[in-house]
């Protein structure tokens, strides 16, 4: 991460979006709009004392998945980078209620600017790497795991702040009660492998599962219940990872945790079946881990549209062939990288993306791109110069000439012959796709063997 | 337009297609029609020898056109067409035919296969005849890259693009970059730190 905060070669654009991509392989022209953080970047030496004196303070949903708190003007967390807050308008008291400014007051070089706009910032870029990630399912999606009815039924994501020593409790497992938890229940697929819910294993969730019975046993001795469906300890070192666990004590139960009940007294009771023995089980405890599903982001069609990327049906993005292809996409020059394209593990997510960067190198070293000639091509003695066609192109490959006639960009055209169907003149061509083509083929498909 | 000369391949791909398809009938077939100067089998078309076999016919038999009846043409017409430029034949002098993803994988009738894969053989014998040589154009490269979102894959992307010593624009929704990695604590199976 520092690394790439520091790397003369990188420009770290945080805080910002791709807002619109056009052109081609080789020569991409992108619009970002990085977002007004109302503090001056150059100004700024990250000291923290605006996010120290700031008066508002926020339940923190990003980093800390709800378990922790912020300010208004924050940085995420301590080694975040680039070094420099943002203030959060939508939660401060100058952008809300017209009053406060500590953090003007406070900060030694002037960089607070509540003026400040967001900026587009355009750049001109021969390939493109997305690599945008997932969300975390909401499990309350599914009542019958009673989220949010407990602050003790957590998701792993939030596990993972609890645990962790720049967490809320400074890494100690506590329950919201602030006891140490004497029975833990882990629960995996939650959300995942489910037809209520998504289909496809998340396939990273019973390893961190693991290692949170883990945690649990090592930091409070607590019994832990892992309800399991099937073990997927598939990777190198995984098994005997597994193995470890077992050793360590952990009480394993095949078969899905069904449901969480919040009991009056606060206990949470887990009941699933226990398929080994075929009857049913009923564990009552302090803390419930739910393994939950992770899921392609709320808004990935947009994202998709931007790039040219398409989803296979679970909604990831689709690699151009699930075997031989897995970093490439079906727009030229894009590719994807980590669990963008489906749920990966931290290794394989690493592999992915050094993937992903030799196809951008080798683009590089190759020094130009060839590109198809099946585009479209325009007779202007036949055009009239009506414009329906620039209308149509879905890539922005046609403009008006001098002529008042349409004109195509070769290296913009995809050769879709969309155009070709609108020109009500007949004055288009799509090369390699000329109409005596077509109908030849028609015509011999139609005809009657002998 | 000079006269089309047309050599067509009617590939078996292994028992892909000839467990479904009656080959020798489409290859009989595909001899009767206007323009074919040869129409043969082969069991892996794709294959080296299969290559050689239509890369042999074109010098010998002085092919101007080639249809490969077999798989997507996703899957192999690079192939194919890298085979006639090989043979000095403009790549876009060739027309595929799918009789396996569009036939022998989805009919299990063997005479409806057979005549679907006849059907599609002849059309695009009737399509390649009006094929005209294009030229690939090659365009400059911009040697930067971008990368969008700064969590593992991003930032490792980032770093090995930067290494080899390009610009790597690098951008991440939210205030920092770091991702999902950096809200973790030990990471399994080593139980190593993760940031």
């Amino acid at each position: 991460m520092m690394d790439a905060g520091r790397h003369p070669n990188i420009t770290l654009l945080s805080y910002s979006e791709v807002e619109n991509v056009s052109g081609y392989v080789g020569n991409f022209d992108v619009q970002i709009r990085k977002r007004a953080r109302s503090v001056k970047e150059d100004l700024c030496t990250g000291c923290g004392t605006c996010q120290e004196k700031c008066p508002s303070k926020v339940i923190d949903m990003a980093y800390e998945a709800g378990m922790g708190k912020r300010k208004a003007i924050y940085r995420p967390f301590s080694q975040a980078i680039p070094n420099i807050p943002v203030i959060d308008r939508d939660n401060c008291l100058w952008f809300t209620k017209g009053r406060c400014r500590v953090c003007a007051k406070v900060c030694p070089t002037g960089a607070i600017d509540y003026d400040q706009q967001d900026e587009i910032v355009t750049v001109k870029v021969g390939a493109i790497v997305v690599a945008t990630g997932f969300a975390m399912w909401d499990p309350k999606q599914l009542p019958q795991y009673s989220y949010g009815e407990s602050p003790n039924i957590l998701t792993g994501l939030q596990f993972e702040r609890l645990t962790n020593a720049s967490g809320p409790t400074l890494g100690e497992i506590l329950t919201a009660e602030g006891k140490k938890p004497e029975r833990v229940a882990v629960i995996h697929c939650v959300g995942s492998r489910d037809e209520n819910a998504h289909l496809y294993c998340s396939r990273f969730c019973c390893m961190y599962s693991l290692k949170h019975a883990h945690q649990v046993r090592d930091k409070t001795g607590a019994e832990v219940y892992d309800f399991y469906m099937d073990m997927r300890a598939f990777g190198k070192a995984y098994e005997e990872f597994y193995e470890r666990i077992q050793r360590e004590g952990v009480l394993f139960v095949r078969g899905r945790g069904a449901e969480v009940e919040v009991l009056a007294d606060g206990k949470l009771r887990v009941k699933g079946e226990d398929a080994n023995l075929g009857r049913p089980v009923f564990v009552d405890v302090d803390l419930v881990i739910l393994a939950t599903a992770i899921e392609p982001h709320a808004d990935v069609g947009k994202v998709a549209s931007i790039f040219g990327l398409g989803r296979t049906p679970d909604g990831w993005f689709a690699e151009a062939h699930p075997k031989l292809r897995p970093v490439e996409t079906s727009t030229a020059g894009v590719f994807l990288a980590g669990s963008c394209q489906g749920p990966r593990d931290v290794p394989d997510t690493v592999a992915h993306a050094g993937a992903a960067a030799l196809e951008v190198v080798r683009l590089f070293n190759q020094g130009e791109v060839t590109i198809s000639p099946t585009v479209a091509v325009v007779d202007q003695a036949k055009c009239v110069g009506c414009g329906e066609c620039i209308i149509s192109c879905p890539y922005t490959a046609i403009h008006r000439n001098a002529d008042g006639k349409a004109q195509i960009n070769a290296a913009l055209c995809h050769g879709c012959g969309t155009c070709v169907a609108t020109c009500p003149s007949g004055a288009i061509t799509a090369l390699h796709f000329t109409d005596q083509e077509i109908v030849a083929q028609i015509d011999a498909l139609m005809a009657a063997l002998v | 337009m000079e006269e089309p000369r047309i050599g067509v391949y009617i590939c078996e791909c292994g028992v892909n297609i000839a467990a479904t398809v009656d080959v020798p009938a489409v290859v009989e077939m595909a001899a009767g029609l206007p323009n074919v100067v040869i129409a043969r089998q082969h069991k892996y078309t794709c294959s080296e020898p299969g290559q050689q076999m239509i890369q042999d016919d074109i010098r010998e038999l002085g092919l101007n056109r080639v249809v490969v009846a077999s798989c997507t043409p996703r899957m192999h017409e690079p192939t194919f067409q890298r085979a006639l430029q090989g043979a000095g034949l403009n790549p876009y002098y060739f027309e595929m035919a799918n009789i396996r993803e569009h036939v022998s994988w989805v009919i299990h009738d063997k005479p409806a296969a057979t005549e679907k894969a006849k059907r599609l053989v002849r059309s695009a014998v009737a399509r390649v005849a009006f094929h005209e040589p294009l030229e690939p154009r090659r365009e400059a490269v911009e040697q930067a890259a971008l990368v969008v979102g700064g969590g593992i894959a991003g930032i490792q992307a980032a770093l090995s693009i930067a290494d080899s010593g390009y610009r790597v624009y690098l951008v991440e929704r939210e205030p920092s970059i770091g991702g999902r990695m950096a809200q973790l604590d030990k990471t399994f199976p080593t139980l190593d730190c993760s940031t």
